[in-house]
């Protein structure tokens, strides 16, 4: 990209674009990669939670709501009489049990805050093996890991800028977006690979643009605060933040006791209001003072948005005090971006609509930087010896694209097989994740690179198959089982697994076949699903 | 020796220079935006959020600008030209500016 | 239900799109069509596409209908293209 020409003719802007696409595409790839995947099987979390504490027995019937928040209420009140907050989220279709968090002068927690799982029928705590459940992809998608969580989302929102510059610049790059749209050259090498990644960056471009756009919009309030810091008073910076996440101002507590009004009346004041089912939370301040304050705030999975709905009640005597279900234009257009990019509001077939659209676009990056390597090797004076950035890119590839399937797999792995009294067992299943996927570069070092990406994909191909097992031998929800029941948390999970497992051999099977292109042309099959040109 | 070596640090100084541009200069601009965003003639909390939405958009489209012209003297000019109303507007927006 | 008729439209509307290109109608008719069925090729198409949107939006709802829209398109692009390569690959 020297500016100082030396060539005949200034370059045109298509080259110089591809440029652009190439470095930001290449410099945060391996970070959106894996970006992309966690985020993809963020989709399913809820039921990768449930998946995850086998334990929790799946309940027939969703009890009524209303019920369910007095229960639950009563009991974290009767257990810990000195609580100041009292959040707890009603249990949902995906979700069927209590997720509580409450604040008391004796909290372990962040803030003060004890937290657990209660069971929706009898409100008794519900006792399950210490995991993160899908909590840990989708916290790893935008904290990262092992750094403070304010760095991981300043390297995230770069990427994302990168992936925003990579979006536009790919688009003007590519020449003939329209004419092209349906094309797709098999076993062309280096074209092919193009192909192939033009077809899932293109097909899926309103998902691809909404959702960089959005991870953005998501952390503004990290990445570009200036706005907000010039408002006039603290009060108009707390509702706009309060647009973005729930946040009700807090209320000293008078010191004079009163009884908490019944909860269930207010949550179903709610549920006449916006429908039954689309009550989503409870928050509590200060139970049990004069100054209580109770917050029923409208399930995320009723509506697109994500500005809070919530209807505001005095707690000592239950009046309602305000009604917020109405948020400005640009408020709600960003509340609808945060929206499309949690996909919350989906129902079963639109979030397996979501899954599989982000799954394109985790073959978009992984295409991406496979072709870096694949247009760069014909250039190569000598294959067997290519200088060091190409061989740095090559492993990255390889442990990335096909590391971070062992990974996860070994995640899951890690969540059957630890030793359930095991000190800080779900901080292990983390390290385990890590570890597993540190031992991906390692193997990416020291194997040849075709041997490498056969080995990790057969071997992700391996762990994820045998997940069924594990769940069939270690737990009470073996796929057979969970079908017949109708139970989709595991059987669904148990089936993507394997129909993953699947897709890993698939590619491990092309990986060698493959032979590198020739002089001459060879079927050398470069679907997108394939055949990395790799090295023997 | 010493002047070729000069000469090929130089050759590097552009494209340097058009990093920074896109990296900071741009990120200067969307941050530019989302102040000016609240002299706007809507409610201050609303101008925030168009602000912020807009900001990213303006620093992709920044990024690409300063790559797409022919010099980095051209990119920084660019930059600057799209940066000075929008400074003066955001001057505009103290305390209590705004609708 | 919805969605099922969402996914088949869109096939459908690609798959009449697809069609509307001369290099397509090579590859899978093997000859190029006159222009005006391709004219009605592409007109159907995005007929097609028009009619997805308005049933989606009032089947789903604005936001949720569009979302449905967008992830129903793009899978179906997909599956167009992959019936084209292997329709491609079994007459080679």
């Amino acid at each position: 990209m020297s500016q100082v020409d030396r060539s005949p003719k200034p370059r045109g802007i298509r080259q110089t674009m591809s440029d652009l696409h190439i470095w930001v595409g290449l410099l945060a790839g391996w970070i959106l990669y894996a970006m992309f995947l966690t985020g993809t099987a963020s989709y399913f979390r809820d039921e990768l939670s449930r998946y995850t504490r086998p334990e929790i027995a799946t309940p027939s019937t969703l009890p009524d709501a209303a019920a369910v928040a007095q229960r639950t209420v009563t009991a974290i009140m009767a257990d810990t009489p000195a609580a100041s907050q009292i959040n707890l989220s009603l249990p949902s279709q995906r979700m069927p049990w209590v997720s509580a968090m409450w604040a008391s002068p004796g909290g372990r927690g962040r803030h003060g805050f004890d937290s657990g799982l209660f069971d929706a029928s009898t409100g008794a705590p519900l006792q399950a093996r210490d995991t993160g459940g899908g909590d840990f992809f989708y916290a790893f998608h935008f904290n990262l890991h092992y750094m403070p969580a304010m760095w991981g989302r300043w390297i995230v929102g770069l990427c994302a800028m990168f992936m925003l510059v990579a979006i536009v610049s790919g688009v003007i790059t590519h020449k003939k977006i329209f004419a092209d749209f349906f094309t797709f050259r098999w076993g062309k090498g280096q074209r092919s690979w193009l192909d192939g990644h033009a077809a899932v960056s293109v097909l899926g471009l309103p998902f691809h643009f909404m959702i960089t756009w959005s991870g953005l919009v998501m952390l503004a309030v990290l990445y570009m605060p200036w706005g907000l810091a010039k408002l006039p008073d603290k009060r108009q910076q707390a509702e706009v933040i309060s647009e973005m996440r729930l946040f009700l101002p807090p209320q000293k507590a008078a010191g004079h006791p009163a009884p908490l009004t019944h909860v269930g009346a207010l949550v179903q004041q709610a549920e006449q209001r916006w429908g039954t089912g689309a009550a989503g939370s409870v928050q509590v301040q200060n139970p049990g003072d004069e100054n209580a304050r109770v917050a029923v705030v409208r399930a995320q999975s009723s509506r697109v948005s994500t500005t809070p709905n919530y209807l505001l009640f005095d707690g000592s005597d239950g009046q309602l005090l305000q009604i917020k279900e109405h948020s400005g234009v640009a408020a709600d257009t960003q509340g609808v971006l945060y929206g499309l990019h949690l996909g919350r509001f989906a129902d079963a077939a639109l979030r397996w609509l979501y899954f599989i659209v982000s799954l394109a676009g985790t073959a978009m990056v992984g295409t991406g930087l496979v072709l870096w390597t694949v247009k760069r090797r014909a250039q190569l004076p000598d294959p067997q010896r290519p200088y060091f950035g190409f061989r740095l890119v090559e492993r990255l590839n390889i442990a990335t694209v096909a590391g971070l399937s062992v990974a996860m797999a070994a995640y899951l792995w890690a969540n059957r097989l630890l030793p359930v009294t095991m000190d800080s067992r779900a901080a292990w299943e983390v390290h385990l994740f890590f570890l597993a996927w540190a031992a991906m570069f390692v193997h990416a070092t020291l194997r040849t690179p075709k041997r490498a990406w056969i080995e990790q994909f057969l071997l992700a191909a391996l762990l994820l198959a045998l997940l069924p097992v594990l769940t069939a031998m270690t737990t009470s929800h073996p796929l057979w089982h969970a079908l017949a029941m109708g139970d989709w948390a595991f059987a669904g999970t148990d089936l993507t697994l394997l129909a993953l497992a699947a897709l890993h051999s698939l590619l491990a099977w092309r990986t060698w076949r493959h032979a590198p292109k020739a002089k001459r042309a060879r079927p050398s099959a470069a679907s997108r699903n394939a055949v990395p040109e790799a090295g023997a | 020796m010493s002047v070729s070596r000069t000469a090929s640090v130089l050759a590097w100084l552009p494209l340097v220079s058009r990093i920074l541009a896109a990296l900071f200069g741009g990120y200067a601009l969307a941050a530019l935006c989302s102040i000016a965003a609240l002299a706007l003639p809507i409610d201050g909390r609303q101008a925030v959020f168009t602000g912020m939405l807009a900001g990213f958009l303006l620093h992709a489209g920044a990024v690409v600008w300063v790559f797409a012209v022919r010099s980095a003297w051209r990119a920084w000019l660019g930059l600057v030209i799209a940066a000075l109303p929008l400074c003066l507007i955001a001057q505009t927006v103290g305390d209590g500016g705004g609708a | 239900m919805i969605h099922l008729i969402l996914f088949v439209l869109s096939v459908a509307a690609f798959a009449c799109l697809a069609l509307s290109m001369e290099r397509h109608q090579r590859d899978v008719v093997r000859r190029v069509l006159s222009a005006q069925a391709t004219q009605q090729l592409r007109a159907m198409g995005w007929a097609l596409l028009v009619f997805s949107t308005v049933f989606a939006m009032r089947g789903l709802g604005v936001g949720s209908g569009l979302a449905a829209l967008s992830g129903h398109t793009s899978v179906a692009a997909g599956v167009v293209v992959l019936a084209m390569m292997a329709h491609a690959r079994r007459h080679r």
